[in-house]
């Protein structure tokens, strides 16, 4: 077992996965102490267990997903799968050490997008708790 | 189909770790169709398998395929190189294909990743229902197209037991009792009279119990 | 319907006389000294007992040898015998044996799922159902065959039983299936307990109209309630089981202490209702481990004195 400082200080890997529909990038969300990588997709029903799990194996010491408000996804049902995989994809987090908590979805008020920075100065906190994403590649 | 679903980890990780080069086959049929050993399902148990093995600072690497059908051997031949390059397989096919995998290549260890369940039908999206136990001998003309033998918890060929109630069985609350299907379906085909009919005992040479069962086509071999 | 009296069931039945069974479960445990207490609670009350076959899959003496130490105290055992746990030539094989022992009367059922029972993990067998055993039990008898045709050194004569509950779904398919099972070559039906007597009596007129009360013997089964809790249990909980509200709210409306006074009396006046209705020959008290009420109950229906 590799065991982590939490307090230890490093640069926070968060990845996002959002909808088109859901926000628009407007401002840049990486700063000094985290470095967001963001990933658009047509719909967030696509955001399968598979690419969450690649997000946390490339390095991610966190991944949020921004999804539709509940009711308005444009392919119906969309943000309700998105948020059924990631029940399932944090049990596995949890079951292989890696720690279901750093896996998050979020619904966006109507194209909210001032509200992100706030959510991820929540995930940081996270971070912080949970340290570095101990199945990072060395 | 045939329906099955995957192992939980912790097992998996057992089986697998003695291992220092791992190939993970995915099959693209039926265990595809129900979510548990296609492209989608080898990809994401590889990462996670990987990151399952990096948390505890073991250093094992995992390589993945999947072929359309594990279960006949010119598509099991497209894996012979990754098999080759690697100490062992993890199939995340049924078990037949498990064992043609076994069978086509004596001596690399092939291990099951999921557990096959039976056969069945995708009732709606996700929700998967055992149908069939292939006995070897077709009865469900007698039914109305119900097969009372995998459907009634009691194979009961002659009627619902008194468990019966509000067409659901009494063993479980939701699986629905097979037998207030039969009758409703063979009212609506206007056969009601079938229920009359005396089902002698069944005749299981056919099915399992008459030892492994193996079926010859003469007009295909040469 | 045989004519030669195969049991003290049958002679008790064939002359027309109201018949009355009990209910006698085997220990769970080796000792036969359980069987002899209730045997004795049930001794001048009953024409003859039922002996359960692992009753709700839990596992207890064998319902042949339970059988045999009743036979060997004087009393008549109708032995039971379920399809979940013997295949076909265990099935065979038991009947004969059960013979040879001198027992004469059996119920064939399907039996209780295993999953209800202390070892949900065993395999069950059900090579054939209730309907195929009662075939097979006449034809051994009739016939003098085993399943296979082969022609038995003697054939093993019973008086064959079987269940029938007329508060399954689905109702108009009930009687059917007691015709069928009639057709198979039942000679006497027991049917799950009465509580819900308007639906009863719709059973029982179709199965006159059917002709079916002059082709077998029907036996209403009673069982009393001890508690409003028991009531509710069997209610939501037993598989099959009908409990009109009206039942219930009966026994909730009296105070604690005289619920179960208030449960047998029910459990008389269905017995004094069954008695006089046509097409039902008989009642089958299931007082199950509470055997010593049978003798109350029995004599407070008039049945016995």
């Amino acid at each position: 077992m590799i065991v982590m400082n939490p307090m230890e200080k490093f640069k926070a890997k968060i990845t996002l996965f959002h909808c088109i529909n859901a926000f628009t990038e407007h401002v840049s969300l990486s700063t000094d102490d985290r470095e967001v990588k963001i990933v658009k997709m047509p719909c967030s029903g696509m955001t399968t267990e598979v690419f969450m799990l690649k997000a946390f194996e490339a390095g991610a010491d966190a991944v949020a997903i921004l999804v539709c408000p509940e009711g308005a996804c444009r392919y119906m049902e969309g943000n309700m799968r998105a948020r059924k995989r990631v029940e399932k994809t944090s049990n596995v987090l949890d079951k292989i050490g890696v720690g279901g908590k750093r896996l998050s979805i979020h619904n966006l008020a109507a194209k909210n997008s001032d509200s992100v920075p706030g959510l991820l100065d929540e995930i940081m906190s996270t971070i912080k708790e949970l340290g570095k994403n101990p199945a990072a590649a060395a | 189909m045939i329906v099955g679903e995957q192992k939980p980890i912790e097992e998996i990780k057992k089986m697998v770790a003695p291992y220092k080069k791992l190939l993970i086959l995915g099959c693209g049929t039926c265990v595809k169709t129900c979510f548990a050993g296609g492209e989608d399902e080898t990809a994401a148990l590889a990462s996670a398998l990987r990151m399952a093995f990096r948390t505890e600072g073991v250093s094992i690497e995992i390589d993945e395929q999947t072929v359309e059908r594990q279960c006949e051997n010119e598509f099991i031949q497209e894996a012979a190189k990754k098999i080759g390059e690697n100490d062992a397989v993890l199939s995340l096919a049924c078990g037949a294909g498990v064992q043609a995998m076994a069978r086509r290549f004596p001596k690399e260890p092939v291990y099951p990743g999921l557990n096959t369940t039976f056969i069945g039908v995708q009732e709606s999206h996700g929700v998967f229902t055992e149908e069939c136990s292939g006995c070897g001998n077709c009865e469900l003309g007698n039914f109305g197209g119900i097969c009372p033998v995998t459907r009634c918890s009691k194979k009961l060929l002659n009627g619902p037991c008194g468990g019966s109630q509000k067409g659901i069985c009494e063993v479980d609350a939701n699986t629905e009792c097979a037998w207030q299907l039969i009758i409703d379906r063979l009212k609506t085909l206007g056969q009601l009279n079938n229920l009359r009919t005396y089902i002698p005992p069944k005749n299981w040479k056919t099915s399992n119990s008459g030892g492994p069962r193996k079926l010859v086509r003469e007009d295909h071999i040469i | 319907m045989t004519t030669q009296a195969i049991s003290n069931l049958h002679s008790v039945l064939s002359s027309g006389t109201f018949a009355v069974t009990g209910e006698c479960g085997p220990p769970r445990g080796a000792d036969m000294n359980v069987l002899n207490k209730k045997g004795e609670l049930l001794r001048g009350w009953v024409d003859a007992v039922n002996v359960t076959d692992n009753q709700t899959a839990i596992v207890r003496m064998s319902s042949i040898a339970a059988s045999k130490h009743l036979l060997d105290m004087g009393l008549e055992p109708v032995m039971q015998m379920v399809c979940r746990d013997r295949n076909r030539i265990a099935i065979q094989s038991d009947i004969l044996g059960a013979y040879s022992l001198g027992i004469r009367n059996i119920l064939c059922l399907s039996g209780d799922h295993q999953s209800f029972g202390s070892q949900p993990d065993a395999m069950n067998v059900f090579d054939i159902d209730s309907m195929n055993l009662i075939r097979t039990v006449k034809d051994m008898r009739d016939e003098g065959k085993d399943m296979s045709g082969f022609d038995l050194k003697e054939a093993p004569k019973m008086f064959i039983g079987a269940a029938a509950n007329p508060f399954a779904d689905p109702f108009e398919y009930r009687v059917l299936r007691l015709a069928k099972k009639i057709d198979a070559g039942v000679d006497f039906i027991q049917t799950q307990c009465i509580y819900n007597m308007e639906r009863f009596r719709e059973w029982i007129r179709l199965a006159r109209e059917e002709g079916l009360t002059e082709k077998a013997y029907i036996m209403g089964g009673v069982t009393p309630i001890k508690t409003v809790g028991m009531a509710k249990y069997m209610k939501n909980k037993v598989a099959g089981m009908d409990i009109p509200d009206e039942i219930i709210n009966r026994v909730a409306g009296v105070p604690k202490e005289k619920q179960t006074e208030e449960g047998l009396k029910i459990c008389q006046e269905t017995i004094e209702e069954l008695k006089e209705m046509d097409g039902v020959h008989g009642v089958h008290v299931m007082a199950i481990e509470w055997e010593e009420k049978v003798a109350d109950i029995v004599k407070g229906a008039g049945l016995r004195k």
